[in-house]
């Protein structure tokens, strides 16, 4: 059975027929592995494929990944050359200099005016009792959490993987399915694709995600034709632009679970349908 | 003539031959010069060492030394419909080796794509001191000194079509606890990045399809 994401192999001579009577330019190839360059029309005749924008909206990773085995070693042996190259700072010095002053004032020879006429001032707070202040206050420092506490594999939630970037997908009703994809929108004229982008976005229902967009230009595309018995003369399938956008990780909002989805590149081969898949892929940069 | 110089030059070449030579041949210049060139002829310059030294003439032509102008303020390219003007990408934090890190990452980047940077440098340490109200008291004392860090990388010429995957690379490595911000120049004095706008994005949107190839 034909998905409307699938390639539908048709014998090339009825593709000629059927779209060569009507616009007569066009040459429409329906093998997987081809792309047929398309010549975009004139304003004046209208286009057989729809048009649409989707966006393709990224939340930032909010931690750094963590250490593989190897780097963590590697990190603690340069800490270590580090410190043994290093020379004292002054408030080590100063820890110093007061335990040596300490030793000193225990021996029975210590003669108490000659020692004082520098170290005076400096007796009140010694260097040990600014290490203990400082210790006290860091036990009272609660650095943010790496994770929250939300289920790993709870794809709803946008606070999920905080060292990866996370890709929205909604399900839509495409024809008879229900299908995973990303936001898209049909275009409208009078807009740029951009604009269309950013509308579909804002068509999302619940979800008030103000996302950056990252330029003008889209980052892919993808073609498909309608099955057969939804093609007419007009339509023959559609287009579909993406443009990216990020989202920045502090802001998270919750979205309804059935019909949004925050995945990471890996599982995007359990959402996705093959041939769409392949395209999407090519532009998520999973780092 | 003739026939007198090819005797004497038969003869052996003593000294006082080659100066009647010479002179005789003077005699045939002076009637076919002007006066003026030949009142300085002197005897050595028949020397076959003569002029033996010269090397002045071998040199390439040295053009008068101009005198320091005054430095103009350099001219930035005014943003295209397909490129970008001169923006500053700088980099702050408290931390220094990242801040530093950072910025070499985006500068090699850079590099690594092709894009010009102009200038990457740094802008002076801004310290800021943490001062904490005392228990009882209203004195106030020097809890911390925090020192920002800021770096700053220069980019012109870059295509719109490459900017968003370079915004991309960047923010996603961005480290935690650094600050990213871009702004735009508009005013580029001498030695100083003088930045006075804030970052806006305003091109005529283009229709390409962009395939990157950007598996990671």
């Amino acid at each position: 059975m034909a998905a409307p994401f699938s390639r539908v192999y048709r014998p090339l001579w009825r593709i000629i027929t059927t779209s060569a009577l009507n616009r007569g330019v066009r040459n429409v190839s329906s093998s997987r592995q081809q792309w047929s360059a398309q010549n975009v029309k004139p304003a004046g005749a209208a286009s057989p494929w729809a048009l649409h924008g989707a966006v393709c909206l990224q939340r930032l990773p909010a931690v750094s990944q963590d250490r593989s085995p190897i780097e963590e070693e590697f990190m603690e042996l340069m800490h270590q050359m580090e410190l043994e190259r290093s020379l004292l700072s002054d408030h080590e010095l100063r820890l110093l200099e007061d335990a040596a002053r300490m030793s000193r004032k225990q021996e029975e020879d210590y003669d108490s005016d000659e020692e004082e006429e520098d170290y005076r001032d400096k007796e009140i707070v010694t260097a040990q009792d600014l290490e203990d202040i400082w210790e006290q206050k860091l036990k009272q420092f609660q650095p943010a959490p790496r994770s929250q506490a939300v289920d790993e594999k709870d794809v709803s939630s946008s606070e999920r993987c905080l060292a990866d970037s996370l890709i929205l997908l909604v399900k839509k009703h495409v024809g008879s399915q229900k299908l995973w994809l990303l936001p898209q929108i049909q275009w409208q004229t009078g807009e740029t694709l951009r604009q269309t982008a950013e509308r579909a976005l804002a068509s999302l229902p619940g979800a008030d995600l103000t996302a950056t967009f990252l330029g003008n230009a889209p980052c892919g595309f993808y073609k498909y034709k309608y099955p057969k018995d939804i093609q007419k003369e007009g339509s023959v399938g559609a287009k579909v632009f993406f443009f990216k956008a990020v989202l920045p990780s502090h802001k998270h909002l919750p979205l309804e679970k059935n019909s949004f989805a925050w995945v990471k590149k890996e599982e995007l081969q359990d959402f996705l349908k093959p041939e769409y898949l392949k395209q999407v892929r090519r532009f998520i940069m999973a780092l | 003539m003739n026939t007198l110089l090819n005797k004497v030059l038969l003869l052996q070449n003593t000294r006082a031959l080659v100066c009647a030579a010479s002179s005789l041949q003077s005699q045939v210049l002076t009637t076919q010069m002007p006066l003026g060139v030949l009142l300085t002829n002197r005897q050595y310059r028949s020397m076959p060492t003569h002029g033996i030294g010269k090397y002045r003439h071998l040199l390439p032509k040295a053009l008068p030394k101009k005198k320091k102008e005054r430095v103009q303020a350099k001219q930035i390219k005014a943003a295209t419909a397909t490129e970008f003007g001169v923006f500053n990408v700088c980099v702050s934090g408290y931390d220094m080796t990242l801040v530093e890190h950072y910025s070499q990452y985006i500068h090699n980047l850079c590099n690594h794509l092709d894009i010009r940077v102009d200038e990457s440098c740094a802008l002076p340490t801004k310290s800021t001191e943490v001062m904490v109200m005392q228990e009882q008291g209203t004195k106030m004392y020097v809890d911390a000194v925090l020192k920002t860090h800021e770096r700053v990388v220069q980019i012109s010429e870059m295509k719109a079509t490459l900017f968003p995957i370079f915004m991309e690379v960047v923010l996603k490595n961005q480290p935690e606890g650094v600050r990213l911000c871009l702004k735009q120049v508009r005013k580029l004095h001498l030695r100083h990045i003088d930045t006075v706008l804030i970052f806006i994005l305003n091109l005529v949107w283009l229709h390409l399809t962009l395939l990157c190839h950007c598996e990671a």
